[in-house]
């Protein structure tokens, strides 16, 4: 009995260090940046531990646009003027597939469960799906103008693109792949990013110089917050958005409570492509012009660390693992 | 001026989308010179937003606001096309300025969202003044023509730099 008592403490004992491990460090913890280069025509395989690029693997076609799967096996990279979508075997660090998709293909996002793939075609005005596996197109559906950055929720119900020349957020039911609903936001809206828990989406408007803030059940524009010029994309991390201003060189941070901007920080020049670590401590934001990846230590508010990447790092999408 | 006209509309029947659009792949030119004089005399010379008559192509600069962000301008050329541009940044303290192009012709400078940062650093008697830009060509979809690709729009923007950069360090270093 006693043995028995002693046992069962110690399993929870063992429970209650697995359950606060698992809290600190929230997801699962990510190893490695994949850097779209545009004008390299390459793609930077950056370890985060050291800030050294490890791989540069060729794509050609100008890179912009890159996705996870779920797992971190494969990346998803779009080539804009090749027309194409390159699925990467992130562990073998080389080119596993290429896959012809519409004229001007930039967004990309990966389904979390299903093995689908959305991407973004800026001049065929449509989201693309692709079977990740086969390497097929399924269904293509109708956006709005330019459709640029897509998001999917968490619980893959729903895929979300920013339709940059319909200033208008489309949502498509990721079941059916039918557009299902649409809510206008800022002008141009490029980046969108959806929170952890599915509740909220955040647009960065190039045109207006904000962010607006969707409430994804309603539908509706919950607030609209004022930011640096031009900004591009959206990451969030410690209860804080980190939003990418191009022509200002620098990143926004907004109080996700109160929905403010709480502090700016100086980047390199022309920040675009932004992702956060799942556990909050860091941030990265990929300088286009200054071929940089730069690390902002999110409790410091400062970038305290730079990887030198390829010609012309655009990283639009979730581009961590 | 009603061929240009014509010809701008004939643009725009074609390609409706060109205005607004936003194509895939953003171009970048830096060109930099070496001047012997300190920075803070080059900055002189460079730092006043509303001056641009160190520039060899510029006939005419009129604008307003002085140097304050959102000021505008209006450059001339001496060939007679003009070029609209707006104050993004000013740091006198970096000795450095940003700006974009509000409005241009695409057979004046054959870009589209453009917007530089003109900097001087150094210390004693040298400075290097360089000169940054980010563009997209000047046609706006897929395939364009010759005159209005990647090359073209690169090679453009590299000539205003040069030839300005070039005569810059000339006018500086013979006292001017």
């Amino acid at each position: 009995m006693g043995a028995h008592i002693e046992r069962l403490w110690w399993a929870l004992g063992l429970a209650a260090l697995a359950l606060s491990g698992a809290l600190a460090a929230g997801r699962p913890a990510v190893t490695e940046a994949f850097v779209t280069n545009q004008s390299a025509d390459t793609l930077s395989i950056v370890e985060l531990a050291s800030l050294k690029v490890v791989q540069t693997i060729e794509i050609g076609g100008k890179p912009a646009g890159i996705a996870m799967s779920h797992d971190g096996k494969l990346a998803f990279v779009t080539a804009p003027e090749g027309k194409e979508l390159i699925v990467v075997d992130a562990a073998a660090r080389r080119v596993a597939r290429r896959i012809k998709v519409g004229r001007g293909p930039l967004g990309v996002a990966a389904h979390p469960t299903n093995g689908q793939v959305y991407v973004a075609d800026w001049y065929a005005h449509k989201i693309f799906v692709v079977d990740s596996k086969t390497g097929t197109i399924g269904a293509q559906v109708e956006v709005g103008k330019s459709p640029s950055g897509v998001a999917v929720t968490p619980d893959g119900r729903l895929v979300l693109s920013a339709d940059r020349d319909s200033n208008e957020v489309s949502f498509i039911d990721a079941a059916t792949n039918r557009r299902v609903g649409g809510t206008m936001v800022g002008e141009r809206p490029f980046g969108i990013t959806i929170d952890a828990e599915g509740k909220r989406a955040y647009t960065a408007n190039v045109g207006s110089n904000d962010v607006s803030v969707l409430d994804i059940a309603s539908g509706k524009v919950v607030a609209t917050v004022p930011v640096g010029r031009r900004p591009y994309a959206v990451a969030l991390a410690g209860g804080r958005a980190f939003v990418t201003n191009q022509y200002a060189s620098s990143v926004s941070v907004i109080d996700l409570a109160s929905l403010k901007v709480v502090a700016t920080v100086d980047v390199a020049e022309y920040p675009e492509g932004i992702a956060a670590d799942p556990d909050g401590a860091y941030v990265y934001v990929a300088c286009w012009f200054d071929n940089m990846l730069q690390r902002i230590d999110v409790a410091k508010m400062a970038v305290t660390g730079a990887a030198d990447v390829g010609d012309g790092p655009r990283a639009f999408g979730l581009f961590l693992r | 001026m009603v061929r240009a006209l014509a010809f701008g509309l004939a643009l725009l029947a074609l390609f409706p989308v060109a205005a607004s659009a936003h194509g895939p792949t953003r171009q970048k030119v830096t060109e930099t010179v070496e001047i012997n004089a300190p920075p803070e005399k080059v900055w002189e010379v460079i730092g006043n937003f509303q001056d641009m008559s160190w520039h060899p192509a510029v006939a005419k600069v009129e604008g307003e606001g002085g140097n304050a962000v959102d000021a505008t301008r209006v450059l001339t050329l001496g060939s007679g096309g003009t070029i609209a541009e707006k104050l993004l940044k000013y740091d006198p303290d970096k000795k450095s300025y940003k700006y974009e192009i509000t409005d241009v012709d695409v057979r004046v400078l054959p870009v589209n969202n453009y917007s530089s940062t003109l900097s001087v650093k150094g210390e004693g008697g040298t400075s290097v003044v360089e000169w940054r830009g980010a563009f997209y060509r000047g046609f706006m979809n897929n395939d364009p023509p010759p005159e209005l690709s990647d090359e073209a729009a690169r090679t453009a923007v590299t000539g205003v730099y040069r030839a300005g950069l070039d005569a810059l360090k000339a006018k500086i270093e013979a006292g001017g």
